[in-house]
C-alpha cells in the first residue's frame, strides 16, 4: 500500500482549493462526524523525492482549535480578586465545537507516516499548525512533521509548495502562544475590575460588560482624542498677501512665500512696503520634469485603507472580501507587510493573465508591448508573503458586488505597480516684490501613464503659465489682503484610524480591522454618516462611554511618573516589540510574558488605587451627561 | 585688579554696551572681597554676564543715541531708521506664522509627556498624496515647546530707558525662536528699519548678545499655555 500522508489547511475552502489542484481535480469527500464544513478529501499525489507517490488525505481545521482559559475556579466573576489574574493558572483546551475537527485529525493520523501542515503562512498560522501537530502526534507519536509554504492558491504554485516542504516556525508560534496568554490575562484582569466597579455608577452600565483589550483601548484613544481635538477647537483669523499679474491674456496668481500670518497689522505692514516697492522682480524661473510615482506594491493596510477611501467599504468587510478572493484562487494571501516584489516572481506573465479583461485588458497589452516597468521596491518585506496581486483573470459575472470592487482595485494597483510613472514638466517662477517672497507653479501632464489605469489617484495639468524671463521687472496687476480662518479638523475616519493604528504599533495587518469592529461592538464608538453619494465620509465619533473611558484611565495616571494610560499606545507598542524578539529568537515566551505581565500590572494597581477617577468619569459622562 | 572704568570700556567696545558706572561699582564691591586677585580678563567675563542676566534699565547709561525714539510705536509713520547702536532687552516673544490653538495643542501633548517621552504619538498620516515626485514639503513638526519653529516671530523689546516697541522678524534669524530665546535675552540694533512702529529685523541689524531675566523668564514660561488661551478667549468674544 502506498504512504499515507495527512494534510491540514487552516480553513475548509483552502483544503478543497489544494485538494483540487493536487489531485488534478479527482478526489473523493468524507464528511467527518460532529461538523458538517470540514471535509476530508483523498486522492494520489506524487511528492517527488523522499516521499514519492503517496495517498493523501487533506482536511481542514475552522482557525485555532484550541482556546486558553483559567481554571474552573477562577473563572466566576466573583471567584477572585481581579489583580490574581495575572498569576492564576491557565490551561490550553480544545474549544468544545472543535472537538470533532481534532479527533477527526488524531484518527487520521494514526494512519499517516507524516503530516504537512498547510495553515495560512503567518505568525497566527503557524500556532494554529502547532495546535494541529499537537493533535496529530497525540493520535500518532511517530508521525514526521511539515509545513508548506505558500502564498496563494495558484497552481502551479500549490504544486511547488507540497513538494518542497519546510519546518514549522516555532518561534512565530511561541510569539503568538505569549500573545494568547497576555490578552487573557491583562484583557480578563482590567474587564473584571472595571465592570464590576463601574456598574454600579449608572443605570446604564448595570447589566453591561465593559470589556477591556489592549488593543481596543489604544484603538478608542485616537478616536476620542481626535473628537476632543475637534470639539475644543477654536479657529482663528489669518491674514495673507495676494498678488496677481495679467499678461498674455492669463491671469497669473503668485503665492505668498509665508502664506499667511496671524497678525494683521504686521501683513498689513508688509504688503505696504511691497506696494512702495511698486515693480516685482523674477528671481527664479525654473523649469523640470516633474513625475508623480506609479504605486508601491499593494500591503494588507493600504489595501485597508485605500479601500476603505476609494471603494467605500469598512476594512473589516474588505478583508473578508479580499479573503474570499484569495480562497476562490484569484488573488494572493491579503495579509502581508511586503511591498516589494521577488525577483523569482513572474510579473509579466500574471499582467498577460489579465488580456481578457474588457476594462484592462488593452492596457495589460499596452504593457507587454514595451510598457512594462518593473515594480518599485518598498522599504517592507515580511519574509512570507509577496505584495497582494491578482493570481488569476476572473469573470466579473462570477463575483458579487463586492468582491468586484476589491478584486478591480487589486489588479489596477497591480497593473499601476508594473507600468512607468505619469511624467510632466514643471514650471515655477519666484519673484521678490518689496522684502516679500511669492511664486507661481504650472504644471503640464504630458504622460499619463499609470494614472490610467489606475483611476483612484489624479494628477491634472493646472493652467500653462505666460513666459517671464529671470531678473525681469514688472509691476503686479493686484496686491491685496486676503482673510481666512483655520477650520478644525475632521472627526477620524477608518483609513486614517488604520494609519494611526501602523504607525503606533496595535495590532497586526491581520487583526487591526478586527480592533476597530470590537470599539464598535462594544459600544465604544459609533459610525456617523456625513454629506451623500460619492462625498459622503464615515466618521468615527466615541460614545459618552468611550469617552468616559478613555478620560478616566488618563486621569488614573495623571501626574504619576512614567505611568502611561492605557488609552495610549505605548504599553502595547512595547508588547508587539517584544513578540518580534521572539520571532527572532532573541526573548522566549515565558520572559516576554512576564515582562509584559509586569507592566500591566503597575497600571493595574494604579487603577486599582485610583478607581474613584473612573468612576468620577463615568459619572460625569453618563449621569449628569456632561 | 582692573578697574571698572577698563571694564566698561571693554564691554562698550566689544559689545557696544555702555555699563553704568554706578551699577558696575556695586556689582564689583559685592564680589570685591572673595575674588580680589582676578585676572581683568575673567572679571570682565563676569561682568559681561551679570550685565546680560540683569535688567537693561538699571545696568546701562542711557544717551539720544543708543535708545529708541519715545514715539517708535507710532503707527502713522510709514518708515524710519533707527542707526544705534541700541542696546534692548526680549519682553516677549510669539511666533505669528502659527495659530494659538495649534501651539495651545503642542503644549499639551508635552504636558501628557507624549513629546517628553520622545515616543510621539503619530497624529495625522499623510494620505495619497505622497508620491508626487521629489518637492514634498512637509512641515517641521511641532517640537517639544509646543511651537511649530516656523515663525515669523513677534518681539517685544525694550530699550535702557525702559521704552517698549514690537519687533518682527522679517528674515530668519539664527537664535531667535521660542525654544532659543529667553525672556530679558539681550540685543543690539543697527541701522534698522521701523515701519508704522514696527521694528523689522533682519541678519544685518541685530547682533544678538543673548543672556536672560531669570524672574522674567519663569513666569513667561509658566503662564505661557494660560495666555494664549486668555488670547484665544479674547478672539473668539470679538
Amino acid at each position: 500500500m502506498a504512504r499515507k500522508i495527512l494534510c491540514v489547511a487552516e480553513k475548509p475552502a483552502i483544503a478543497r482549493a489544494v485538494a483540487t489542484h493536487m489531485s488534478g481535480g479527482s478526489f473523493q469527500t468524507h464528511a467527518i462526524r460532529g461538523n458538517q464544513y470540514v471535509k476530508n478529501y483523498e486522492f494520489e499525489f506524487n511528492f517527488g523525492a523522499p516521499w514519492g507517490n503517496c495517498s493523501v488525505t487533506m482536511t481542514s481545521v475552522i482557525g485555532h482549535l484550541t482556546g486558553l482559559d483559567f481554571e474552573r475556579q477562577y473563572k466566576g466573576w466573583l471567584s477572585c480578586p481581579p489583580s490574581s489574574l495575572f498569576e492564576a493558572p491557565v490551561k490550553e483546551e480544545v474549544d468544545k465545537d472543535k472537538l470533532p475537527i481534532a479527533e477527526n485529525i488524531r484518527n487520521q493520523a494514526k494512519y499517516s507516516k507524516a503530516l504537512f501542515i498547510w495553515t495560512d503562512c503567518d505568525r497566527e498560522g503557524e500556532h494554529i499548525g502547532s495546535e494541529v501537530r499537537n493533535q496529530a502526534k497525540t493520535g500518532n507519536s511517530r508521525i514526521e512533521v511539515r509545513r508548506a509554504r505558500f502564498s496563494n492558491t495558484e497552481r502551479a504554485h500549490v504544486l511547488r509548495a507540497a513538494r518542497e516542504p519546510v519546518e514549522l516556525d516555532e518561534f512565530q508560534a511561541n510569539a503568538v502562544a505569549a500573545r494568547i496568554e497576555l490578552d487573557l490575562r491583562i484583557g480578563a484582569a482590567f474587564t473584571r475590575l472595571q465592570t464590576l466597579q463601574l456598574q454600579a455608577v449608572a443605570e446604564i452600565l448595570k447589566e453591561k460588560v465593559i470589556s477591556y483589550g489592549s488593543c481596543q483601548f489604544p484603538t478608542l484613544g485616537f478616536v476620542v482624542d481626535r473628537y476632543l481635538r475637534v470639539q475644543n477647537f477654536k479657529p482663528e483669523t489669518f491674514w495673507g498677501i495676494k498678488v496677481m499679474l495679467q499678461r498674455e491674456g492669463k491671469k497669473v496668481n503668485f503665492l505668498w512665500k509665508r502664506v499667511h500670518l496671524f497678525d494683521r497689522a504686521a501683513v498689513i505692514m508688509m504688503l505696504e512696503r511691497c506696494l512702495l516697492a511698486k515693480k516685482a522682480k523674477v528671481t527664479k524661473v525654473n523649469q523640470k520634469p516633474k513625475s508623480k510615482w506609479r504605486p508601491l506594491p499593494l500591503t494588507t493596510v493600504d489595501l485597508q485603507m485605500m479601500g476603505s477611501r476609494f471603494l467605500r467599504l469598512d476594512s473589516q468587510t474588505i478583508m473578508k472580501v479580499a479573503e474570499a478572493l484569495y480562497t476562490k484562487g484569484f488573488i494572493s494571501y491579503p495579509r502581508t507587510e511586503t511591498d516589494q516584489f521577488d525577483k523569482a516572481i513572474d510579473l509579466k506573465k500574471l499582467v498577460e493573465k489579465q488580456f481578457p479583461d474588457n476594462r484592462w485588458g488593452q492596457y495589460a497589452r499596452e504593457l507587454m508591448d514595451g510598457k512594462f516597468r518593473t515594480p518599485r521596491s518598498g522599504p517592507h518585506n515580511d519574509k512570507a508573503h509577496p505584495p497582494i496581486h491578482p493570481v488569476s483573470w476572473v469573470n466579473p459575472s462570477q463575483l458579487n458586488e463586492n468582491e468586484k470592487k476589491v478584486y478591480e482595485f487589486v489588479t489596477r494597483r497591480f497593473l499601476a505597480c508594473c507600468s512607468d510613472d505619469a511624467k510632466g514638466k514643471g514650471t515655477e517662477i519666484e519673484i521678490l516684490y518689496g522684502e516679500e517672497i511669492f511664486h507661481a507653479n504650472g504644471l503640464i501632464v504630458l504622460e499619463k501613464n499609470y494614472l490610467d489605469v489606475y483611476v483612484y489617484d489624479k494628477w491634472e495639468s493646472s493652467q500653462q503659465l505666460p513666459n517671464f524671463e529671470k531678473n525681469e521687472m514688472f509691476e503686479p496687476t493686484e496686491a491685496n489682503i486676503s482673510e481666512g480662518k483655520t477650520t478644525a479638523p475632521s472627526y477620524l475616519t477608518e483609513p486614517e484610524l488604520i494609519g494611526l493604528m501602523d504607525a503606533n504599533g496595535i495590532g497586526t495587518d491581520a487583526t487591526m480591522a478586527e480592533h476597530i469592529a470590537k470599539i464598535k461592538e462594544r459600544e465604544y464608538v459609533v459610525v456617523n454618516k456625513r454629506g451623500s453619494g460619492r462625498s459622503s465620509i464615515e466618521e468615527l465619533i466615541p460614545t459618552r462611554l468611550g469617552i468616559a473611558l478613555v478620560e478616566g484611565y488618563d486621569n488614573v495616571v495623571a501626574g504619576l511618573p512614567n505611568s502611561i494610560s492605557l488609552s495610549k499606545p505605548f504599553l502595547r507598542k512595547e508588547m508587539e516589540l517584544r513578540m518580534l524578539e521572539i520571532c527572532a529568537g532573541s526573548k522566549t515566551r515565558q520572559e516576554v510574558v512576564q515582562q509584559s505581565l509586569d507592566m500591566y500590572r503597575e497600571v493595574f494597581i494604579h487603577t486599582q488605587r485610583r478607581i474613584a477617577m473612573l468612576k468620577t468619569a463615568c459619572r460625569k459622562y453618563l449621569v449628569d451627561q456632561a | 585688579m582692573a578697574s571698572s572704568e577698563q571694564i566698561a570700556a571693554q564691554i562698550l567696545n566689544t559689545k557696544s554696551l555702555s555699563v553704568s558706572q554706578s551699577w558696575l561699582n556695586t556689582l564689583l564691591t559685592n564680589s570685591n572681597s572673595a575674588q580680589r586677585n582676578i585676572p581683568a580678563s575673567a572679571l570682565t567675563k563676569t561682568a559681561l554676564f551679570r550685565v546680560l542676566a540683569s535688567d537693561f534699565r538699571e545696568s546701562l547709561t542711557t544717551s539720544p543715541s543708543t535708545v529708541l525714539p519715545v514715539d517708535i510705536i507710532d503707527p502713522t509713520v510709514q518708515e524710519r531708521r533707527l542707526q544705534g547702536p541700541i542696546p534692548v532687552q526680549v519682553l516677549d516673544i510669539e511666533d505669528i506664522g502659527t495659530s494659538l490653538w495649534s501651539q495651545v495643542e503642542a503644549i499639551e501633548r508635552v504636558e501628557r509627556g507624549e513629546a517628553i517621552r520622545g515616543r510621539e504619538v503619530v497624529r495625522t498620516i499623510p494620505m495619497g498624496d505622497d508620491n508626487e515626485g521629489a518637492d514634498n514639503a512637509n512641515g517641521p513638526a511641532p517640537n517639544a515647546s509646543g511651537s511649530s519653529g516656523y515663525g515669523p516671530h513677534r518681539l517685544i523689546l525694550q530699550d535702557s530707558a525702559g521704552t517698549k516697541t514690537v519687533a518682527i522678524e522679517m528674515k530668519p534669524i539664527e537664535g531667535i525662536s521660542l525654544e532659543k530665546l529667553s525672556i530679558g535675552a539681550k540685543l543690539v540694533l543697527q541701522n534698522a528699519t521701523v515701519a508704522r512702529g514696527m521694528v523689522l529685523l533682519n541678519p544685518g541689524c541685530v547682533t544678538l548678545l543673548g543672556g536672560k531675566i531669570d524672574a522674567l523668564d519663569r513666569p513667561w514660561k509658566e503662564d505661557r499655555k494660560k495666555r494664549l488661551l486668555e488670547r484665544i478667549s479674547t478672539l473668539q468674544g470679538t
